[in-house]
């Protein structure tokens, strides 16, 4: 009973529901607040625009601005955002939409008040010419909305795949259509008339209008839902497809892997490395989007590099990247003395377990240590044709303006650290 | 409960208040408004108040 109780707040509060509109949902907060039906008020209301000849919209606008809408009160919160984005969020109308409008009626307020200063060239001409060009304009803006651009997909990644979204946006799509339509088609008809080229015609054309207005009308309902139940289909079309290629992608990789691990349960490093690979591979799958390549950052560039490196001598390196730089021929560099210093700790200390790698990197700057928990070994004892250490490592350092330290204890394990530019300046 | 500041009902109440200044001064005389212009200043009060709403909608997005 309790919990009945605020249901039946809202359902008497007058505000604004967004599942139940058809412009604003004005109407339907009226009419669920007075406990009429909503389509009583709605065709009340038009027949209030008609016999006031159009003021009454002034009333509607300003219930719009005023009646705040469903789930929660003016500045309320969801889901912890702040009141103004949760308030920007809940609206029903998109903002640039509003922008749109606003343009629209403030230049339409300027071309009536050029007309009644006298600075007007001819109704005939002026007004199915702005008419055909916001018709044109919103035509023009569904191409683009149905087939979006790569870049505005980029910035919005949940449009196409929010099934809300999609609902919504073949809703406005509709909307955008029809008006558009109707816009361009009445300007045709405007200007015709205006300039008496229908001539004899007119009686054919207007009962063809009225026809189709009635038509329209008695339709409109079935259109409606038919337009809504596209949507959805549409929608769970979508959804159907992600899911059979969600399901592809983890049989072909991770089924896969998991079968091959059970064949090699015997072999604990390659069950290890299997492991390893099929994460980062699912990894970079799911997360591929929002990361930059390897070729641009030097986290990447290093997590590859070790990737490769365990790949090659199955043995588990575990980067961890503190921040990130841009790769150039120091950061390449680098990269190259890192991996050579996984390699020497893989061939080398093999059964030590994971191999560590932590960077610190930034544009200024950067570090790279290597650890592995290895026997060790006396850094100057190696022989001078072993050239993995002194030239790989240290030499290429050098040669880029860096340094290599390699800190060895014999029965505590290697580290060497590579740094180059300032890190932390 | 307190309401917060909200910009867009504060514009929307001073366009309205200077909208009924406008009508009662043309139905006192005091200014000569033919139905045309008074139409225009309705619709640039709407749109007024559409741009406000739309800009700080995207502003707080």
């Amino acid at each position: 009973m309790t919990q009945a109780q605020p249901q039946s707040t809202e359902a008497t509060r007058l505000v604004r529901d967004p599942d139940d509109s058809i412009v604003a949902g004005v109407c339907a907060a009226v009419g669920r607040r007075l406990g009429i039906d909503p389509m009583i008020v709605r065709i009340g209301f038009v027949v209030c625009v008609i016999a006031t000849s159009g003021f009454a919209l002034l009333a509607y606008f300003a219930g719009w601005a005023w009646i705040p809408q469903a789930g929660g009160e003016r500045g309320g919160k969801i889901e912890g955002k702040p009141a103004a984005e949760a308030k920007a969020e809940r609206s029903r109308v998109p903002a640039n939409w509003k922008v749109a409008g606003g343009v629209g009626l403030l230049t339409l307020s300027f071309l009536l008040v050029l007309r009644e200063l006298g600075i007007w060239w001819s109704d005939a001409l002026i007004w199915p010419l702005i008419l055909a060009t916001s018709g044109a304009t919103l035509l023009w803006r569904q191409s683009r909305a149905m087939s979006p651009e790569p870049e505005e997909v980029a910035r919005h990644p949940g449009m196409m795949s929010e099934p809300r979204g999609r609902h919504r946006a073949g809703i406005a799509d509709l909307y955008r259509g029809g008006f558009g339509i109707a816009l361009v088609v009445g300007a045709v008809l405007l200007f015709l008339a205006s300039n008496d080229v229908l001539g004899e015609t007119r009686d054919v054309v207007l009962t063809v209008i009225a026809a189709t207005a009635g038509l329209a009308l008695i339709l409109a309902p079935f259109l409606w839902r038919l337009g809504r139940n596209l949507a959805s289909e549409r929608a769970e079309r979508i959804r159907s497809q992600e899911r059979a290629e969600l399901a592809a992608h983890l049989h072909d990789s991770v089924l896969q892997t998991l079968t091959l691990m059970q064949k090699r349960a015997d072999d604990p490093r390659e069950v290890a490395q299997l492991a390893r690979h099929q994460e980062r591979e699912l990894r970079a799958w799911l997360f591929e989007d929002e990361r930059a390549p390897a070729s641009e950052s030097l986290a990447r560039a290093l997590e590859t590099a070790a990737a490769d490196v365990e790949d090659a001598h199955r043995v588990p390196i575990n980067v961890v990247a503190v921040g990130d730089a841009p790769v150039d021929d120091r950061a390449e560099a680098l990269v190259a003395a890192a991996r050579e210093a996984m390699v020497n700790a893989a061939k080398f200390a093999p059964d030590a377990g994971e191999i560590a790698v932590y960077a610190e990197l930034g544009p200024d700057g950067s570090q790279v240590f290597v650890r592995d928990r290895g026997p060790g070994f006396d850094p100057e004892s190696i022989p001078p044709d072993r050239r993995g250490l002194r030239e790989s490592i240290i030499g290429r350092m050098e040669r880029f303006g860096g340094r290599a330290e390699v800190r060895s204890e014999a029965g505590r394990g290697t580290e060497v650290a590579l740094t180059i530019g300032e890190p932390g300046s | 409960m307190r309401r917060e500041f909200d910009p867009v009902s504060l514009v929307a109440g001073l366009v309205i208040v200077v909208l009924g200044a406008v009508l009662m001064l043309d139905q006192g005389g005091d200014i000569e408004m033919s139905p045309g212009l008074l139409a225009a200043i309705f619709v640039a009060a709407f749109g007024l108040i559409m741009l406000v709403s739309g800009l700080l909608d995207s502003k707080q997005k």
